[in-house]
């Protein structure tokens, strides 16, 4: 037995070695060349936040019939709390981490070695840089202030942040609860570190300088402000769409969740549109990431499902990349046309979210958020 | 010390037996329970986490992180426990000991309740009690013309109100088990002595039922101030944060120290509480009720108050079970949640992945995740029954027959923790327990040995206080007999005390397979993809908007709960006499 579990250990340590080795190399080869690899490997697993991972599945197995695809929707906090789990425990399960969060990730996840970067070479020339670097950004998620299309025929109900401050807006603004989502915080602290546009667009609404009242900035001014008229808490941003979106409402709350949500209008009953032109600006826009685990199982087959989320060579991106060809996401690849039906990405007016900046403040800003609840 | 002052040859055997015995149980409990939550902990006392504590007690922060839930977790601790052991302990009385009509239907719907998921209860409340305060779909009763104040859509009354409803079942289990245990000599000697029955049930049947009234109420209160679901769903929209939301939202957030001291004072608030109600029951001497000898007593005759008195405990029951599952079964049908009522469809549990339904999810019946989670979670609750219950036997039996001494106190003590521990917090503290190598043994993250430790540790209350109840009532004597023929310690234990227990015992294991099934708290971190379990897809659905399958999931998790408990009564009909006519 025991003869038996060292050279278990052996062997294991010899196939590690070799798997390190081959992953540089994997790192250059194309998407054709991984597929014999990827094929020999048979499986791979996804960790994915969002739940359109079910479509890529179906895709993917189309375009590669001898390779199956286990996708898992797992939100991006469970996901970070997940792979520090298993990253102590020595266990490696995802191939595949697709997530947000990029705030914690990159702490949490990039710098303690739990996922590793890869850019496929295939789209390396057709990705800015600055969405190659750290991790390879897929797309830019949302989350901004929604309001109710068929209520408000003549566009957003509110144009300025600070109205939803003041009495008409009285227990009408809804989001999710910043300490249950990590997206909601980056929102807050976005917030924060934009004080002076905050404090400008005060004095725009009210015509007067802003009275800090005891706190520090602007920003935090603004959310104790929030807070303090009767902001209402959700758990899920279905909610907040439901919430905000339901058809037949008199009096429709306005509420942050995102753009990308308007796609399930029809089906769901909803009537969510996008407040792009409220000052100082709606919300945050902020990177959805590709990235593969530190030592995954199926190297090739893992680097073959990240080539085929960025989309193949066709007008908008084929089928790996259809389900998040919709209005309200915007794919990093620059050759991919902006979707007709959304604000085109130049004209958005939401904060491009600052990793490395949020992080810095990010937990003072939970503490704020806390005493006011 | 009394055994040991009685020093015959047969009496050391049977001190030194009973240490060795108590011994044995607490290296279990502590292996199971003890070293998880010292793992926690330690990881508080870190010079780079310790200042989560001075956070969370005494900081800026502390009124809202710490008290202010502390305050509302303790409201709903109290009331609900008393609430649930009033209506358990009424319904069990009438299915027991009255002559009410339909006693049986009473007896088995008042069971079901616990088998409905919490969060399931909580959602099924907003479909009909939502007002217009979050915007979007208003409930049913608001949808009708009724104006429903905030008071009742959300926060505190609802919270109260969703608890009792499903916590109340667990004191009926509880209770009528004991009730039906009643020595019915004591009974009858009152009646012909000519005690009318306020006075048969205040001097003879509160009295010996103590045990299972105390057992009733700490359990309840446990699960109430533990309770996650219900709080987030109907709280947080007026911002009501209990502990156990708390501590959710700090390892949400990633600010786990915070989380884990929280998750700390939690357990050592109700562990005050719970200690104080042992206090109650280890200060008093025998419990007995099973004895060698005697029958069933007369019921007694509620005359004109028989159908008053069903039609209370009918609409507790309706609320409690009829309506939730409604709701349930018709959100599994309609697409759209905004009108619960229309445009039925049985794609979700039928379909074929279609791109323009669901985003391509098929029918759960061609969802090959669900089913494989399916056959993962019938083993898994199979296993912890099995498992939870023969370690709970033993830890019921030490404590039961050698009441006296530190180590018992301690074993019970220890056989509570888990209950105090949010599910969360549990299974957090089993991916740092056993997630790494311990030694020679592997990892067993991801494993479904796993899932089976941590289930059975972290149910362990339930199958050691379920027995505990009916153990104490299996009288010493016949045990004694056997031991003066010579009967050895597992001789006795299979050839009298299991059978005698056997109804306990299995009630146990019944709470144990369902409380797993559908639990969620504790395998949402535990669970990893190669080992699904039904709740946690059911939740993933949920959350990611599917209600329709995540809906579809829950009833069958109902209806093998239902199935599990019809399949425990036939078997135990035979020990189940007041279900007798």
């Amino acid at each position: 037995m025991k003869v038996l579990s060292t050279t278990c250990i052996g062997a294991m340590s010899i196939l590690l070695s070799t798997a390190a080795l081959a992953d540089g190399h994997l790192d250059t080869m194309s998407a054709e060349d991984l597929l014999p690899l990827a094929e020999e490997e048979g499986t791979v697993t996804v960790y994915s936040f969002t739940s359109r991972i079910g479509r890529v599945e179906a895709a993917f197995e189309e375009a590669y019939p001898g390779i199956d695809l286990q996708g898992f929707d797992i939100s991006s906090t469970e996901q970070i709390a997940r792979l520090r789990a298993e990253a102590q425990a020595g266990v490696t399960n995802a191939d595949v981490i697709y997530i947000s969060d990029t705030p914690v990730v990159l702490t949490e996840l990039l710098e303690t070695g739990i996922i590793g970067p890869y850019v496929p070479p295939r789209i390396a020339d057709r990705v800015p840089a600055e969405f190659q670097s750290p991790l390879l950004a897929q797309r830019l998620s949302t989350k901004v202030l929604m309001y109710n299309e068929e209520a408000n025929p003549n566009g957003a109900p509110v144009s300025n942040l600070w109205e939803l401050t003041t009495d008409e807006w009285n227990g009408r603004v809804i989001m999710v609860d910043p300490l249950q989502r990590g997206d909601y915080l980056d929102l807050m602290t976005e917030i924060v570190l934009r004080s002076d546009q905050m404090a400008a667009t005060y004095e725009e609404l009210f015509g007067e300088a802003i009275d800090l009242g005891g706190m520090a900035t602007a920003g935090e001014k603004f959310i104790a402000d929030l807070f303090a008229n009767d902001l209402i808490l959700v758990s899920s941003t279905d909610d907040v769409n439901a919430a905000v979106g339901r058809l037949g409402q008199d009096n429709p709350p306005v509420g942050f969740t995102s753009y990308s949500d308007r796609r399930d209008n029809e089906e769901e009953g909803w009537a969510l549109q996008v407040a792009n032109d409220v000052v100082p600006s709606p919300g945050i826009i902020f990177p959805a990431i590709v990235a593969l685990a530190d030592e995954p199982n199926n190297p090739a087959a893992a680097r073959l499902v990240i080539d085929f989320l960025m989309g193949d060579e066709s007008e908008t991106g084929g089928p790996g990349l259809a389900p998040f060809y919709v209005a309200g996401d915007y794919v990093t690849r620059t050759d991919i046309p902006p979707h007709p039906d959304a604000v085109p990405l130049d004209d958005f007016n939401a904060w491009r979210l600052q990793p490395a900046e949020t992080a810095t403040i990010r937990a003072d800003v939970g503490d704020l958020v806390l005493t006011l609840q | 010390m009394a055994d040991a002052a009685m020093s015959g040859p047969g009496r050391r055997i049977y001190f030194r037996q009973g240490t060795v015995l108590k011994l044995v149980v607490l290296a279990i409990l502590v292996a199971l329970i003890v070293l998880p939550l010292l793992r926690t902990v330690l990881f508080t006392l870190q010079s780079e986490t310790v200042t989560a504590w001075s956070d969370v007690l005494t900081g800026r922060l502390s009124t809202n992180l710490f008290y202010k839930p502390l305050g509302n977790t303790l409201i709903i601790g109290v009331i609900v426990s008393a609430f649930c052991v009033l209506i358990g302990g009424f319904l069990a009385w009438l299915v027991v000991m009255t002559n009410v009509p339909f006693r049986k239907t009473i007896g088995v719907m008042a069971t079901l309740p616990f088998m409905i998921p919490s969060f399931a209860a909580a959602l099924a409340w907003g479909t009909l009690f939502r007002n217009d305060r979050v915007g979007g779909q208003i409930g049913w009763l608001q949808g009708m013309g009724a104006d429903i104040p905030d008071w009742l859509a959300w926060g505190m009354v609802p919270t109260l109100i969703v608890l009792t409803l499903h916590y109340f079942s667990l004191a009926f289990t509880i209770i009528a088990a004991a009730l039906a245990t009643v020595n019915s000599d004591l009974v009858e000697a009152a009646q012909i002595a000519g005690a009318k029955g306020g006075k048969i049930l205040m001097g003879i049947i509160l009295p010996v039922t103590t045990p299972a009234l105390v057992a009733a109420g700490s359990l309840c209160f446990a699960g109430a101030v533990s309770n996650f679901a219900t709080p987030a769903l109907l709280g947080l929209p007026v911002r009501m944060q209990t502990l156990s939301t708390r501590l959710f939202g700090m390892i949400e957030v990633g600010q786990v120290s915070r989380g884990y001291v929280i998750g700390i004072l939690l357990v050592l608030i109700s562990g005050a509480f719970l200690w104080a109600g042992n206090r109650i029951v280890s200060g008093r001497r025998s419990y007995a009720t099973i004895t060698g000898k005697g029958g069933r007593a007369k019921r007694f005759d509620l005359r004109a108050s028989r159908w008053p008195l069903f039609l209370v405990a009918v609409l507790v029951l309706m609320a409690a079970t009829v309506v939730p599952v409604i709701v349930l079964i018709a959100s599994s049908f309609a697409p759209s949640s905004a009108d619960l009522f229309a445009n039925w469809t049985l794609h979700y549990w039928i379909g074929e992945s279609s791109p323009d339904f669901a985003q391509g999810i098929p029918g759960i019946i061609h969802n090959a995740d669900i089913v494989r989670a399916l056959l993962v979670t019938l083993a898994l609750g199979c296993a912890v029954a099995v498992t939870g219950m023969t370690v709970g036997l033993l830890t019921s039996y030490t404590v039961a027959r050698y009441r006296e001494g530190t180590l018992s106190a301690a074993i019970t003590q220890i056989s509570f923790l888990p209950l105090l521990v949010p599910g969360i917090a549990f299974g957090a503290a089993y991916i740092a327990y056993l997630g790494a190598p311990i030694g020679p043994f592997p990892a067993l993250y991801g494993t479904f040995a796993l899932l089976v430790i941590a289930g059975t540790a972290y149910l362990l209350p339930f199958s050691v206080q379920t027995g505990r109840a009916v153990i104490q009532q299996v009288g010493g004597e016949l045990e004694e007999s056997a031991r003066i023929t010579g009967a050895g310690f597992l001789r006795r234990l299979v050839s009298i005390t299991v059978p005698l227990a056997v109804r306990g015992l299995a009630a146990g294991g019944l709470l144990v397979f369902v409380k797993i099934i559908r639990d969620l708290s504790l395998v949402v971190l535990l669970f990893t993809p190669t080992m699904p379990v039904l709740s946690v897809v059911a939740y993933r659905y949920a959350s990611e908007g599917f209600a329709q399958f995540a809906n579809a999931i829950t009833v069958i998790i109902l209806m093998i709960s239902i199935g599990a408990t019809l399949i425990a009564n036939a078997l135990q009909t035979k020990s189940q006499p007041w279900l007798k006519n």
